[in-house]
């Protein structure tokens, strides 16, 4: 009896936190804790334009039965400007976001509990000084911790590296990168198969400059994968250039990943070598500059922006031997964040990459309903951040809630 | 055809982590002074010179709790595989729900669970003496719509110094790792 009791338990367990590929959120660190019903709030981080008002953290109301549905609700102030806010992550718990100042190594650490539609700024952590490294970007969830990845070393050139903290903002440590792999920009982890693995676009000599004074040569050419629990690089594997977003495969213990690289308009998987250790493989030409990667809950598809191109496109990948085009769409002009929702029904869509490198004037944040037969936009989703009485913001990465 | 894979691996040694390990100093184990499963008053600073594996349930769970008490006392079975002595590791259980959770109940969770008591403590005392060590530790415990209590999934690997050295959630919680974990901890001076 008690053994079957303790058996039944341990199976309920299972069937809640195991894996349901039809809901579930992609594209956050497998160690948060998952949304269990439709989104009702979107989070979207956004840098002010005008050189007057502060940048901010933008909520819209996404629940469909509210009557302030497709607006933005509220704006919470983060007290200063030219942070060129960027990408972002939950804690673990899900009770707080990590936004990253791109340009000023400034985490906003922000209280999305205890109000969800009215977020509160708890702490802002100059991760910047604390790690020796700057240009904090992705934001990735660790059992109590947040693991940042840093475009840059400390005065904006290479090493660039990655740095640990706990969910307070205390520094905990740096991972320092292989002297012939400077470049970082993406992080995403497989616990069960206790790897990690990192890209690399450019350091901060490039993306602090217009676009047209790039360097394309100064930019990362390998993904690294690392035993995640001893925090080593155990294989370096070359690319094309500037390896950017980074996604493993969802289902649980599967051996692949993908990868967009946004110098090279390409897609690419890699995938367990049968020799050991782990190969790529080009799965196709991507439009212009594909610079944002998302999944379908189910793992069939990805979603990657084509910022250059303009467009949003869906990609089968459930055969790597024949990933294909199956649909896109264009949501306006220059594309660049998207958030899928956990039905997998719903793709997000904002369009700033940079300030140095947007060329558009109309900022936006736009939705796609996606159904059988692919993506469609919908036209009656559009909230305008070009005329708010804020002063023009332009929109970057998203979370829901 | 998969003709692109091209591997290099690299032939220069990996970055250490840290000076000395590869489980980083994440910060100071909060101490506390809880009542176990037994009414014996275990005081966590007390407790130093054993490396601590502390976990945070509760006995009406149907979430993650189970799960991460099974964890357990499979990492107590891999501990004596290896020989391990039960003196030099202790395995700790705060409750979530001290308002329910009391001596008695956790002796019964512990039976249902075959927990091996010779080394693990399942920590209970009234709401006002373990709210804050639950706060203390990061955690916290709010009533979900379900009825459940809705709670982080955390357990924290405590050095012999007192240190909190790793935290692993339940998809992170494998028994050989963990215990991988506490014989580095072991090989280090006290």
């Amino acid at each position: 009896m008690r053994h079957w009791l303790r058996s039944l338990n341990i199976a309920m367990a299972a069937t809640i936190v195991g894996w349901s590929p039809a809901c579930a959120e992609t594209c956050i660190s497998p160690f948060i804790k998952r949304l269990d019903r439709p989104e009702k709030i979107l989070y979207v981080s956004c840098s002010a334009i005008d050189g007057r008002h502060n940048d901010f953290v933008g909520v819209v109301d996404v629940d469909i039965n509210s009557a302030n549905y497709g607006k933005l609700i509220y704006q919470l102030d983060l007290g200063c400007r030219g942070n060129e806010m960027h990408h972002w992550g939950f804690t673990d718990d899900r009770t707080k976001i990590w936004a990253c100042g791109l340009f000023s190594d400034k985490v906003f650490i922000i209280d999305v509990a205890s109000s969800p539609g009215r977020p509160k700024l708890e702490k802002v952590v100059n991760v910047g000084q604390l790690s020796g490294l700057s240009g904090p970007h992705t934001a990735y969830a660790l059992p109590g911790r947040m693991l940042l990845t840093f475009l840059s070393g400390k005065n904006g050139g290479l090493p660039a590296g990655l740095a640990e903290f706990t969910n307070e903002g205390d520094f905990v440590r740096r991972l320092d990168l292989p002297g012939d792999a400077p470049y970082m920009h993406d992080v995403t982890i497989k616990p069960e198969l206790n790897l990690m693995v990192t890209s690399g676009f450019t350091p901060a000599t490039n993306y602090k400059v217009p676009l047209a004074q790039w360097n394309l040569n100064d930019a990362g050419k390998s993904l690294l994968i690392w035993d995640f629990k001893n925090r080593k690089v155990l294989q370096q594997i070359p690319l094309a250039g500037a390896p950017f977003e980074v996604r493993w495969s969802l289902k649980p213990g599967a051996r692949r990943g993908y990868v967009i690289c946004i110098f090279d308009d390409s897609l690419w998987a890699w995938y367990a070598s049968p020799g050991g250790g782990y190969q790529v493989k080009k799965l196709g030409r991507t439009g212009k500059m594909p610079s944002d990667l998302k999944q379908s809950p189910d793992d069939r598809f990805l979603y990657m922006t084509c910022n250059g191109s303009h467009e949003i496109q869906q990609w089968d990948v459930s055969d790597l031997d024949n990933a294909r085009l199956t649909s896109s769409v264009v949501p306006g002009a220059h594309p660049h964040m998207i958030h899928i929702s956990m039905d997998g029904k719903r793709l997000y869509a904002t369009n700033s990459l940079l300030s140095t490198v947007d060329p558009s004037s109309q900022y936006w944040i736009r939705l796609a309903r996606i159904g059988p037969d692919g993506m469609k936009m919908d036209p009656f989703f559009n909230v305008d951040l070009s005329q708010l009485p804020t002063g023009p913001a332009r929109p970057h990465d998203m979370l829901v809630n | 055809m998969w003709n692109l894979g091209l591997i290099l691996l690299l032939g220069a040694a990996p970055v250490e982590a840290g000076p000395t390990s590869y489980l980083a100093v994440i910060r100071n184990a909060p101490d506390f002074s809880l009542t176990n499963q037994s009414g014996t008053r275990v005081r966590l600073r007390d407790l130093r010179g054993q490396v601590l594996l502390v976990s945070f349930i509760f006995t009406t769970c149907n979430g993650s709790c189970p799960a991460t008490t099974h964890r357990m006392c499979q990492v107590q079975e891999e501990l004596k595989k290896r020989s391990i002595p039960a003196g030099q590791v202790r395995l700790l259980s705060i409750t979530l729900d001290p308002a329910r959770d009391t001596a008695e109940v956790l002796r019964s969770y512990a039976q249902l669970y075959d927990c091996d008591l010779n080394g693990w403590d399942l920590l209970c005392g009234p709401p006002p003496e373990v709210g804050p060590v639950i706060a203390s530790w990061g955690m916290w415990a709010r009533p979900a719509a379900n009825g459940q209590l809705d709670h982080p999934s955390r357990v924290f690997l405590v050095d012999r110094k007192g240190q909190i050295r790793e935290i692993y959630n339940l998809s992170f919680l494998k028994p050989p790792w963990v215990v991988d974990d506490i014989a580095a901890l072991q090989r280090e001076t006290p």
